[in-house]
């Protein structure tokens, strides 16, 4: 009679139920470490069709000098953002280390170091924009220099979003040491890290070769 | 997470592995031509897709995701 109630008792429970039925998760991988890994693949093709650009520009169109003259860009300001971007996956990857150990106060150093040091890469090429002496309607140059840092740029904001959440969360106490327990910051780490990756191949396209 | 080999850490690793290269690429360019840099990230890019795709397939042999 008991197990009958019981019984009666989680039917009238399901059919209350609102919204979605539980996802099913065929995958080892966790939905949420999943779904950043395609999104950056989806993220690569899209730099991907922007590079082509860049080489088509370069190589095929065959302009006298690249960057045509009188334009230069500032490799060494340029270099030193690059630094500063660098160093900031290292201070993320300092967080998720403090708060595997446990260390909640390391995480949040972490993550509030990595939030300004791409909040500083950022205000380095908003200023660079401003100063670099040519516009996005100069030239196919213009058009693609702006293009491709700029996407890269708008990558950077939306990783300061995340990062932004992941801060404010550890701050009030979210995150824990178990694996589940802070993909809150993992997730962000990784995209953070893409954003890393994706800056160097930029740099050394545009600025060094 | 247990048995999962994409993690933050993984990723980190290629930030490293990145930067070497990236290091590489530019003293490259800087002490020759932007061409000899040019084809040393060209050799760079393929060596990177060849590994890519090996450990793709050992992946899928292991089961997949």
């Amino acid at each position: 009679m008991e197990s009958a109630s019981v019984a009666l008792g989680h039917g009238h429970a399901e059919e209350h139920h609102h919204g979605p039925p539980e996802a099913n998760q065929s995958s080892r991988i966790d939905r949420q470490t999943l779904g950043i890994l395609l999104f950056i693949v989806s993220e690569v093709m899209l730099f991907g069709a922007f590079f082509a650009s860049y080489f088509f520009l370069r190589v095929v169109v065959d302009p006298a000098s690249w960057p045509p003259k009188p334009y230069e860009l500032p490799v060494a300001v340029a270099g030193v953002n690059t630094a500063i971007l660098v160093s900031s996956s290292f201070t993320v990857h300092y967080a998720l280390e403090a708060i595997r150990r446990g260390n909640r106060e390391g995480m949040k150093l972490g993550l509030l170091l990595t939030w300004m040091l791409g909040a500083t890469f950022l205000f380095i090429q908003l200023n660079e924009y401003v100063h670099i002496g040519f516009s996005a309607r100069d030239l196919a140059f213009g058009s693609i220099f702006y293009s491709l840092t700029g996407l890269h740029g708008a990558h950077v904001f939306v990783g300061l979003l995340l990062l932004s959440f992941a801060t404010i969360r550890a701050f009030r106490g979210h995150f824990g040491p178990k694996a589940e327990d802070h993909l809150g910051v993992e997730v962000p780490g990784i995209y953070w890290h893409f954003v890393d990756i994706m800056w160097l191949v930029v740099f050394i396209t545009v600025y060094i070769l | 997470m247990a048995g999962v080999k994409i993690s933050e850490e993984a990723v980190f690793r290629w930030v490293v592995i990145v930067m070497v290269a990236a290091i590489s690429v530019i003293a490259l360019t800087l002490l020759t031509r932007p061409l000899v840099g040019a084809l040393w990230l060209l050799v760079l890019c393929v060596a990177g897709c060849w590994y890519a795709y090996r450990w793709f397939m050992g992946w899928r042999r292991r089961g997949g995701a």
